[in-house]
């Protein structure tokens, strides 16, 4: 808060409050900080982010003028206020509490220019190689993720009644910078940290059936697993058109589970199907595989190695993060500072 | 279920009784304080124990269904009222605005559906309890203030002078009341850092402008406003209330009003 203060006006202001004595600043400056300084200002500028931020929520585009201007417009009436308001100089706390907001301001603004947020999934047993599903990104954040990798290990999610899910253990592994194996067990609200990237798991998981695909052409077999639509939420279309590596073959295949995976009437966990029978079909051609079978087709030969599990991941990277927190301790901290000392001068009823 | 609700009918009545009291005193020119202040901490302690019962039968706290965090809300409300009335007397009169505001709390409650709703595994973190206990700090806070603001208006309307003559001048309550915004500010502030904490590792984001984040900010705006509104312009006492009442209504409906027309992740009930 920025009060006015009953101290004597200095002689050349219209702001409101008393103008720190500089006088090796220019008549013009001074006038155009004092502008930039005003509490009048102040209140605009809350009055315009309170529309900015209406107008960013009712845009079907998200837009960011109308939030970004008048942030920047904030800082700049807190740093004018900060350098020109003798207030500042004689109570330190609302000093601090206006230098922590500024650097709350400038910190967001940091974050959005650096941050990202992508999905992937990773099958069981499979490691993460830097390759996101999707992400967007802040225009300079430098992508660091091929530096990273962590192995899926698998998970266990539990249900309540009424297939709602509960918490998720997901064992993770990677290899520390001395190159010694590290596990942990990672959940929707335990990231694995990794160079300031957070992995968290997310509701999206399901099926992978694994493959192996031989070329006819003598070339190195490939392992691979494809990933079924995530489940329970696409219990029912448990199916996916996929291409074996290099076959230009468009191959639909489906997972057919005759049994209760998550029962609605009691607590359950995901878990693999104890029975499944899973459905090639090219063309006209229809299979019916279990593990270990293979079938002939132009170019080569698959072989189906069994099912797995697969884990949806979100990561999040924003550098601000500790420092916005130190700053917004900050600013409670004098905030309450300063408001104790102000209440306790005097009392409300003198 | 029917032993929590039976306690919880019995607070209601005992809080209805204290708050009718309390008005009764007011327009009558009685001063039934004590047996205003004993009845209504008898209902705190009946609500605790229906919200006790609660929490033991259903294993987690009243967060999830609105039936829930109306009567949280109620509770955590009627304690700063408690508090109030027992800690700064001059302003006890008071009690005749803000009563009226938890009575209608309580009807809502009681229209409530009492059924129980899932507890989903992001609330299963100590940031739940951290954001919630500072939300309910502001807005007891805030209707304290809004209880002193309503007395500030019907005397400067002309209604009940001689009833509320017992208070101290409006410029006195002024002061109280932005002392208290004050108070607000400072807990609102922290609500929304222990929320964004909490999302961080929630959702992945601290801050996603879903429409109770996006709420939550504009009351903060509003009380920002108010707080620097009064010290730039030297507002009115009047004046002072109104923008005081305009702040509890944004903040009662980003409460009780968002949670539950959402559809975004961030809402009572996930």
């Amino acid at each position: 808060m920025r009060p006015r203060s009953a101290a004597p006006a200095a002689p050349a202001r219209a702001s409101g409050f008393p103008v720190a004595d500089d006088s090796r600043m220019s008549p013009t400056l001074h006038g155009a900080l004092r502008a930039l300084a005003s509490l009048r200002l102040t209140l605009a500028i809350l009055v315009a982010l309170a529309a900015g931020i209406v107008v960013s929520y009712n845009s079907e585009v998200r837009t960011t003028w109308s939030l970004v201007v008048p942030l920047a417009l904030f800082a700049v009436n807190l740093a004018a206020a900060v350098a020109t308001n003798a207030v500042f100089r004689r109570q330190s706390a609302l000093l601090v509490f206006h230098l922590a907001l500024i650097a709350i301001v400038l910190l967001v603004a940091a974050g959005r220019l650096t941050y990202l947020k992508g999905q992937l999934e990773l099958g069981e047993g499979e490691t993460f190689s830097g390759e996101l599903k999707e992400y967007e990104a802040g225009p300079l954040h430098r992508l660091r993720l091929g530096e990273l990798a962590f192995v899926n290990e698998g998970f266990r999610i539990e249900y309540a009644k009424g297939v709602r899910r509960g918490h998720t253990w997901n064992n993770v592994a990677w290899r520390d910078a001395g190159g010694r194996w590290q596990r942990a067990v990672i959940g929707d609200q335990d990231p694995l940290v990794l160079k300031g990237y957070r992995f968290y798991t997310s509701h999206n998981k399901g099926f992978a059936p694994t493959f192996l695909w031989i070329p006819d052409s003598g070339a190195q077999p490939v392992l691979g697993a494809i990933h079924l639509p995530s489940y329970p939420i696409h219990e029912y279309s448990q199916a996916l058109e996929w291409e074996p590596p290099g076959s230009g073959l468009t191959l639909w295949t489906g997972l057919q589970i005759d049994e209760v995976i998550l029962d609605p009437e009691k607590p359950s966990e995901f878990r693999l199907p104890r029975v499944h029978r899973l459905v090639v079909r090219y063309g006209e051609n229809r299979s019916e595989m279990q593990a270990g079978d293979r079938i002939k087709l132009p170019g080569g030969t698959l072989e189906y190695q069994g099912l797995r599990s697969w884990m949806g991941y979100t990561v999040f990277y924003d550098w601000t993060l500790p420092w916005l927190f130190a700053a917004c301790a900050l600013a409670v901290g004098s905030l309450g500072v300063h408001f104790w000392r102000k209440f306790a001068a005097k009392p409300w009823d003198a | 279920m029917e032993l929590e609700l039976r306690i919880l009918w019995a607070a209601i009545v005992t809080y209805v009784l204290g708050g009718s009291l309390a008005i009764f005193g007011v327009v009558l020119k009685k001063r039934p304080e004590r047996a205003v202040l004993a009845l209504v901490t008898l209902g705190l302690l009946l609500h605790t124990a229906s919200l006790g019962v609660r929490w033991e039968r259903l294993g987690h706290g009243p967060f999830i269904t609105l039936f829930e965090i109306l009567s949280s809300n109620l509770w955590s409300l009627t304690l700063a009222f408690v508090l109030a009335y027992w800690r700064i007397p001059q302003i006890r009169p008071a009690a005749a605005v803000l009563m009226p505001i938890l009575f209608v709390m309580m009807g809502w409650l009681m229209l409530s559906h009492p059924g129980e709703g899932h507890f989903p595994p992001t609330y299963r973190t100590p940031w739940l309890y951290i954001h919630i206990g500072f939300g309910k700090v502001f807005l007891g806070a805030v209707l304290v203030a809004v209880g002193i603001s309503g007395v500030v208006l019907l005397r400067s309307a002309g209604i009940g002078v001689e009833k509320f003559a017992r208070l101290p001048d409006n410029a006195r309550l002024d002061e109280l009341s932005f002392r208290l915004m004050a108070v607000g500010l400072i807990f609102e502030t922290l609500m929304l850092v222990a929320g964004a904490i909490w999302a961080q590792d929630a959702w992945g984001r601290y801050w996603a402008w879903d429409p109770l984040e996006t709420w939550a900010f504009l009351t903060w705006l509003a009380l920002a406003f108010a707080l620097h509104a009064r010290i730039t312009f030297k507002t009115r006492p009047q004046t002072g209330a109104v923008m005081i009442i305009v702040v509890f209504v944004l903040a009662f409906l980003t409460f009780f009003g968002v949670p539950f027309i959402s559809t975004s992740p961030h809402k009572g009930a996930i």
